[in-house]
């Protein structure tokens, strides 16, 4: 009877608290199913419509066909993928580099370091992005300053509004944006590593080099591929500086999936076919993401 | 001890619901607040003048949401006190007010209107009001536009603009035109002004305009730049354009852009050679707003997005006179574009809503003495042939500014497609001052895209 009773209050005692558990859940389940599901399952279904401020009109595929046949679309989608391609190793190296020199310094000199790296993230981006204008200005810009001032350049270079650099102005922004929280990581995750391993590899005789791609790098890929996952989705989701610096243009050099969706649903109020193509993007993105589970899962293994 | 635990668990998760609910409650008492913050003023202002039938009212009856894109200077002070007359005359009537700006006032409106949240009232120009009229969103003012109106005002193309050619959407206050500017004592010491008409309505030549251009690069002096890049301002280089050689840039039915005709390509090529030569810039980094920093700060010696607000807005910051000009044209007589301003009524499907917000335009439009007052706020003209502004007026250019509204032509922005058209407009000068596009190209493409985009309204 004593043993019968035990199990029995300890399975009460569970759902109990399994019941509290969830009660804790409940608000946060509410608002992420709300405007997160919700929003997502909307988006998906009304892609398939012909939907605009006047229209409610079910086309089926016809939005993901015409999407393809978009020169605008594919423009935006291939400065999006050099965005995403050129941003997201180049953040991951440096982040990586900038946390190997300073994780093992003083703490005051880490902090500093990290304070310094950090401070674009915690910025506003329309304050960063002001001041990335003015310094890419034409006419009384830093760059053209520094670099008529050095005779590099005899004639004003137009940063934003040439289409050969338009695009690697925004890269650069996004670049600087973009490199706080993986050095923050990477310092963290480089101070994680057992120092007793390290210690007893350069007993052994193991060069840093060794050191570090035998045992920190197989240590740290938790980090890198969170890194990687992060920084790709946000590179994707790239729109406030393009926004705010270029509106996608000149000639739509540096239109990306995110900017030319927001012009499609918000100037041209075309929701269900601007619906269709953040479909299509939330695609590539987990293509993307599974691409660098599966790499850096296999590298783990190796 | 555990019915303890589980009561403190159950009362966080509540503690935590509600807090998140009561946040969601803040926010809405926050912007309440702060939109209506405005009207609660005005509301004390009338106070002092209304008395108990003020007070009685802060329960409001009826209470209604304007929103406003920047207008001039309409705002702020002006706003509350307009509210606080309007709140003697209809004390059951409480309106809520909100700015937005050009960057984003869009996308608000958008959203606001898809989530079924639009405003009452809109203060904008035609191509959002009409536009949103057609698309079946806002209430019909047919009613007001009564015979006295349109007498008052005199003046068939400001009735047209505010009308789809069905229904009327918009119910307008004020106007300007659009005219440039240049820095008279750099163009006086290069000698650039002996080829501006000081005289009447300062009209003066493409010929004119070109030789001016010659004498600021004799001097070393940038002259002008044309602003590519996105978002607003495009009347300047529009105006601009058509002007050189007396293009058209739409037919007169409004039915098709014509910007490649053999007039708008002239002007265009004209552009594009003044920019080869270095006689003037293009830039695609910069905009509307960018190029009237420029032109303030004494950078680029012209600007091509100038008006009476602007000159009002910039009168602080600039260290030299800013001359206003009409664009130069091939015969000398001018046609500019105007910014027309006025009222719509969104259909919230609330008809006691809709009246108070007729009743709130019309005295903000119509009122003999806010009237008047209202169109002065916005820093434009009236309308209405029968209201005297600016009579007080110290600034020598008022008249010019008024002499230009002899010179707007046609109101093309309620025609459909207008908002698209622009992005292309935009591209088409990308390619044009490259080089990437021939002109004619570059004119054919943004003239077949822009058509197709007005087309596809009728489908």
């Amino acid at each position: 009877m004593a043993k019968n009773a035990a199990p029995a209050r300890s399975h009460v005692l569970a759902r109990r608290e399994t019941f509290v558990s969830y009660m804790f859940l409940l608000p946060c389940l509410v608002f992420f199913v709300g405007f997160v599901i919700v929003p997502m399952f909307m988006c998906l279904f009304t892609s398939f419509f012909d939907y605009t401020m006047t229209d409610f009109n079910f086309i089926g595929f016809q939005n993901y066909v015409e999407i393809f046949q978009d020169e605008t679309f594919l423009i935006a989608l291939r400065n999006t993928v050099l965005i995403v391609v050129v941003s997201v190793p180049t953040v991951c190296i440096f982040s990586l580099w900038v946390a190997s020199a300073i994780y093992n310094r003083k703490g005051a000199v880490t902090s500093f370091f990290r304070c310094v790296f950090y401070l674009p993230v915690v910025t506003g981006t329309v304050a960063v992005t002001v001041v990335w204008k003015w310094m890419f200005n034409q006419y009384y810009g830093l760059f053209n300053y520094v670099l008529s001032s050095t005779n590099v350049i005899d004639q004003n270079i137009s940063w934003l509004g040439d289409k050969r650099f338009a695009i690697w102005c925004i890269i650069m922004i996004l670049f600087t944006t973009s490199i706080g929280q993986p050095i923050v990581l990477y310092v963290s995750a480089l101070g994680n590593v057992d120092t007793s391993l390290v210690e007893a590899a350069e007993v052994d005789g193991a060069t840093s080099f060794q050191c570090f791609w035998k045992i920190k790098w197989p240590n740290i890929m938790p980090t890198t591929l969170y890194i990687l996952v992060i920084t790709t989705i946000n590179s994707f989701q790239c729109f406030a500086l393009i926004q705010l610096l270029t509106s996608g243009g000149p000639m739509n050099s540096t239109n990306t999936i995110m900017y030319y969706i927001y012009d499609t649903a918000f100037k041209t109020n075309q929701y269900g076919y601007a619906n269709a193509m953040g479909i299509i993007l939330a695609i590539i993105i987990a293509v993307f993401s599974a691409l660098q589970f599966k790499v850096t899962g296999s590298s783990k293994k190796d | 001890m555990k019915n303890m635990k589980k009561f403190l668990a159950l009362a966080m998760a509540a503690c935590m619901t509600v807090g998140m609910a009561a946040c969601g409650g803040n926010n809405t008492a926050d912007t309440t607040g702060n939109t209506t913050g405005t009207n609660t003023n005005a509301n004390t202002d009338t106070a002092d003048e209304a008395g108990d039938a003020q007070e009685q009212e802060s329960g409001g009856a009826t209470e209604i949401t304007l929103w406003t894109f920047p207008v001039g200077d309409w705002g702020g002070a002006y706003v509350d006190e307009v509210i606080a007359a309007f709140n003697e005359s209809y004390p059951d009537v409480s309106v809520n007010v909100e700015y937005l700006d050009y960057t984003s006032g869009d996308d608000q409106l958008t959203a606001a209107i898809e989530a079924g949240t639009a405003p009452d009232i809109l203060l904008a120009e035609p191509q959002r009001l009409v536009k949103f009229g057609k698309n079946g969103r806002m209430v019909a003012l047919d009613d007001m536009f009564t015979d006295e109106l349109k007498t008052d005002v005199g003046n068939e193309s400001i009735i047209a603009a505010c009308s789809d050619g069905t229904n009327y959407w918009m119910y307008p206050l004020s106007i300007t035109a659009h005219f440039m500017a240049i820095n008279y004592e750099a163009w006086e010491s290069s000698g650039a002004l002996e080829y501006v008409n000081q005289e009447g309505d300062r009209t003066w030549t493409t010929e004119d305009f070109q030789n001016a251009l010659a004498k600021l690069k004799e001097a070393g002096l940038t002259s002008g730049v044309v602003y590519c890049g996105g978002q607003g301002g495009d009347q300047g280089t529009r105006a601009l354009v058509t002007n050189l050689y007396s293009a058209d840039f739409t037919n007169a039915e409004h039915t098709e852009w014509t910007i490649n005709s053999e007039n708008g390509i002239q002007g265009l090529t004209l552009l594009k050679d003044l920019c080869d030569q270095g006689l003037l810039s293009y830039d695609a980094g910069i905009q509307a707003s960018d190029e009237l920093q420029l032109f303030s700060n004494g950078t680029v010696q012209m600007s091509f997005c100038w008006n009476a607000a602007n000159a009002k807005n910039y009168a602080s910051s600039v260290t030299f006179t800013p001359y206003a000009l009409p664009f130069p044209s091939d015969d000398g007589v001018p046609v500019l574009e105007s910014g027309l301003y006025g009222f719509g009524i969104f259909d919230n499907g609330d008809a006691a809503k809709q009246q108070a917000a007729r009743d709130f335009i019309t005295f903000v439009c119509d009122d003999a003495e806010w009237g008047p007052k209202s169109v002065e706020a916005t820093g434009f003209f009236p309308v209405r042939g029968s209201f005297e502004v600016y009579a007080d007026s110290d600034d020598p250019n008022m008249e010019f500014y008024n002499a230009m509204l002899a010179y707007v032509g046609d109101n093309f922005t309620a025609m459909d497609g207008f908002t698209e058209q622009r992005a292309e407009w935009w591209t088409m000068l990308q390619y044009v001052f490259t080089g990437e596009k021939s002109v004619q190209e570059a004119a054919d493409t943004y003239v077949s895209n822009s058509n197709a985009y007005t087309a596809s309204y009728s489908e």
